[in-house]
């Protein structure tokens, strides 16, 4: 009996650890998102969406930082995702046992776990240092840069659960390959596709270190795509490092909005993503 | 007739190619970034050899530089991170399949994923606006009156109680890790079959004993995979360590209360300033290490993780 | 095997009373009785889902795992209901063994498979455990394949041998029930009757329940039959007399082939 009651205490001791690991984990949870929120509200107002970032002491908004970001962000997806869903539709209807299908499924998920600040890097070696300067279009492509990998592997993943019952009806009515997959297969796979999407958007929303040596970051009006271009995230970095009281608060404000947009869009990937069930 | 097959033939030919070039740029994508790094880091490659490695040296007026510091703050400031997150992850893991109700699960496990993909710049300025305070301030000064006092492991524990340092940005990259290492452990659990659960309770086994002596035994390889996945990206992460490390060049002593440096925070705080030449050189080499370091550990869990998927199918 | 026998040699070893299982809220055992006598092998037959390998799991409290599965009734396992919340599972186990449909050696060795669960009940020396373990094994018509390789991992025996480890393990344990759950369904016939002469042997120390979907099996190697369909009991009782003169004519529908 002794035993038994020692094994039970055991269990109970590593059962109570267990808990107060996930209370642990949430804790963190609830309270940052508890400060952005807090923090964010209270910087929140309309000026920040109708004047430009300010020099420190002058009150002012992150049009400009928006308006970049969504400039970079939109063009980055739009660069990268019909490059990315072909590479997808590469991997999972003709390339699963052929040799470039393999390594291209080994390298991909390598760039996807790369760190973002090397592949900020590598644009900066091939774009920035040559051309002699900072520039919009770097910066979006550098963003498109992460999002290739993300795309490719949520469009892989979800054309592999596509039964292959539905492909074989489609090829028996004579249909050739091309129209098989774009009519059939990734209309079948849509909402997974679109769900890959969303989460690359929301990942590349945030993403600064990229920014930092390509787009770099500007204080004033800019879409000239050939120069440093305003953007939120390294806007915030700005500000939040710095001394300056009404700068952190802007800071808060930014982070709040990108918090808010990231949560949202993580929402509705899922959202979407469920009522279409699974196969 | 004829032609209509024709033109879904060549139809074919041409969808085939366009999709294959496509993942070929991909593929050649990656062998283009190591070698536009090399490349671009060979001037401070020639300069210094290997010698890189080993010093200490950061002095960008008189060119000179070294590795050291930034790689100790990477390594340590990721060290820390596992030693902090894999226990909790583990419990986390268990709760998630052996522990809590089941409604609850869907949401916790949601909760845990809405973790991961909280931008890492709201941790870092969270980190440097709420977390150091506090932390430097109250916790601090209750390690080093605690911890601090063991002969020798303490002396990593006194210093300058600033709130940032090589402990504080450590404790950040544990907090944004967990979730990952966490998910991964999880849905390694929940390959488990059943009956080999069942027949360990069969046995009048407990709880904790189906996890420690047949769930991580039979995990074992996709755990480790989702281990070196975090370390993978605790070692990358730039923002949430740039915030709170403090941005030191030089290297005091040991203790974890002192400000460093990583590759990341090296490079997010000096490139934009550096001056084009040797001083971008070496920047560009610390990254061209950093991916090196990386690209080693992440290939490594994938293989664990494929080969785990594969013996998972045997069964 | 038995013909007829008197029944003052049948001690019951477990009787159930009234027992209902719900799945939630879909009832699926429907107010079982019956004995299970000790040191006889009982077999429960049946179409798939009408509630045999419930049955067998309610025995060993199998069903806890599981929130929303709840028996309710009466089942006395050597003199105490263990349907009682307050039974200490853990010493329920410990008397009642279970192996199930596929063959589930732990990642350990062969070694360890078996002294794993021993060591949860009782604390043996080395040498105590080393005998305990031959024994078993030997129980198993295990232990001369395996006896030079008892550090090798279970999992590297073949699918036969790796069900009577699972076997041999629960058998070291010494319990007083011994469940079997379609043992030998994921095996080849030539283990499948290695198994069979196994239960043969088992019966004169252990209670045996063994559920299974072959008929001719149950009539090779129980002395006990249950036939039931769609939770219930349709009718239990001398396996011969169960497979000859069937009482119920749906039992004689089933043991015909006519459906199931």
């Amino acid at each position: 009996m002794n035993l038994v009651a020692r094994r039970k205490f055991t269990n109970l001791f590593a059962l109570t650890l267990s808990l107060l690991a996930m209370a642990f984990g949430l804790f963190w949870l609830i309270w940052i998102l508890w400060m952005v929120f807090e923090q964010g509200l209270g910087a929140l107002s309309l000026r920040l969406f109708t004047e430009m970032t300010p020099p420190p002491g002058v009150a002012g908004g992150l049009l400009n930082a928006i308006v970049g970001s969504v400039i970079l962000v939109g063009l980055a997806m739009l660069m990268a995702t019909p490059l990315a869903i072909m590479a997808g539709i590469y991997l999972a209807e003709y390339g699963q046992r052929t040799w470039l299908g393999r390594s291209t499924r080994f390298v991909n998920d390598i760039l996807l776990s790369a760190p973002s600040i090397v592949i900020g890097l590598f644009v900066y070696a091939v774009i920035v240092a040559q051309t002699g300067k900072f520039s919009g279009i770097s910066g979006a492509i550098a963003l498109a840069l992460l999002v290739i990998p993300v795309v490719v592997r949520t469009t892989e993943d979800m054309l592999s659960l596509v039964p292959n019952s539905l492909r074989e009806a489609a090829f028996a009515l004579g249909a050739p390959k091309w129209k098989v997959i774009t009519m059939v297969t990734l209309r079948s796979a849509k909402a997974g596709v679109v769900t890959g999407i969303l989460l690359a958007l929301a990942r590349i929303s945030g993403e600064t270190a990229p920014l930092l040596f390509t787009a770099l970051s500007n204080q004033f009006w800019s879409v000239d795509l050939s120069a440093p271009m305003a953007n939120l995230p390294v806007t915030i970095f700005k500000f939040a490092m710095s001394p300056f009281k009404d700068w952190q608060e802007l800071a808060w404000a930014g982070v709040f909005l990108i918090t808010l947009g990231v949560l949202l869009l993580n929402i509705i990937a899922r959202v979407a993503f469920r009522p279409h069930g699974q196969r | 007739m004829k032609s209509s097959i024709e033109k879904g033939r060549s139809g074919d030919l041409l969808f085939l190619n366009l999709t294959r070039a496509f993942a070929a740029i991909v593929l050649i994508l990656l062998a283009g970034i190591v070698i536009s790094l090399v490349w671009a880091a060979w001037p401070s490659i020639k300069a210094f050899g290997f010698g890189f490695l080993a010093s200490a040296e950061w002095n960008p007026p008189a060119e000179r530089f070294g590795a050291l510091v930034p790689m100790y703050g990477t390594l340590m400031t990721s060290i820390i991170a596992l030693v902090i997150a894999v226990p909790i992850s583990f419990g986390i893991a268990i709760f998630l399949t052996e522990l809590s109700p089941v409604w609850l699960r869907r949401p916790l496990g949601i909760a845990i994923e809405l973790l991961a993909g909280i931008p890492s710049i709201v941790y870092g300025i969270w980190g440097l606006l709420v977390f150091a305070p506090i932390f430097g301030q109250y916790v601090q000064p209750w390690i080093a009156k605690t911890i601090g006092q063991i002969p020798i492991f303490g002396s990593l524990f006194t210093g300058p109680m600033l709130g940032i340092g090589v402990l504080a940005a450590g404790i950040i990259l544990a907090i944004m890790i967990i979730p990952f290492i966490a998910s991964v452990m999880r849905d390694v659990f929940e390959l488990t079959p059943a009956m080999l659960k069942e027949s360990c309770y069969g046995l009048g086994g407990t709880t904790w004993e189906v996890v420690w002596n047949v769930v991580l035994p039979y995990t074992r390889v996709g755990v480790i995979g989702g281990i070196m996945l975090g370390l993978g990206r605790a070692l990358g992460e730039t923002m949430a360590v740039t915030f709170v490390i403090g941005n030191a060049s030089i290297f005091a002593n040991f203790s974890l209360f002192q400000p460093g440096n990583s590759i990341t925070s090296a490079l997010a705080n000096e490139f934009a300033e550096a001056t084009p030449g040797l001083y971008t050189s070496a920047l560009v080499e610390l990254g061209l290490l950093l991916f090196m370091i990386t690209l080693i550990v992440l290939s490594l869990s994938r293989l664990l993780l494929h080969s785990l998927d594969k013996n998972s199918g045997n069964k | 095997m038995m013909t007829t026998q008197t029944t003052h040699d049948l001690v019951p070893e477990i009787s159930i009373r009234n027992l209902n299982f719900f799945y939630g809220d879909a009832l699926a055992l429907k107010n079982i009785n019956l004995d299970i006598y000790k040191g006889k092998v009982t077999a429960f037959i049946g179409p798939s889902g009408c509630g045999k390998s419930t049955l067998l799991r309610t025995i060993n409290r199998m069903y806890d795992l599981y929130p929303g599965q709840r028996a309710e009734g009466e089942l006395v396992v050597g003199g105490k209901d263990i349907l009682d919340r307050k039974v200490d599972t853990i010493e329920l186990r410990a008397k009642v063994g279970m192996v199930f449909q596929k063959p589930t050696p732990f990642p350990m060795s062969i070694y360890d498979n078996i002294a794993f669960g021993v060591s949860m009940h009782e604390k043996l020396s080395r040498s105590a455990m080393d005998d305990r373990i031959e024994w078993a094994l030997t129980k198993a018509a295990l232990w001369k394949e395996v006896k030079d390789k008892l550090k090798k991992p279970g999992t590297g025996l073949s699918g036969g041998q790796q069900q009577r480890l699972c076997i041999a393990r629960c058998v070291a344990v010494k319990p007083r029930v011994i469940l079997l759950d379609e043992p030998t369904s994921a095996l080849d016939p030539i283990s499948t009757t290695h198994i069979e002469a196994l239960i043969d042997e088992l019966k004169t120390e252990f209670t045996i329940a063994i559920v299974t979907h072959n008929m001719q099996q149950a009539a090779r190697v129980s002395d006990f039959t249950a036939y039931m369909y769609l939770g219930e009991l349709i009718e239990f009782g001398v396996t011969d007399d169960i497979f000859i003169k069937p009482k119920d004519k749906r039992t004689e529908d089933y043991i015909t082939g006519r459906f199931g």
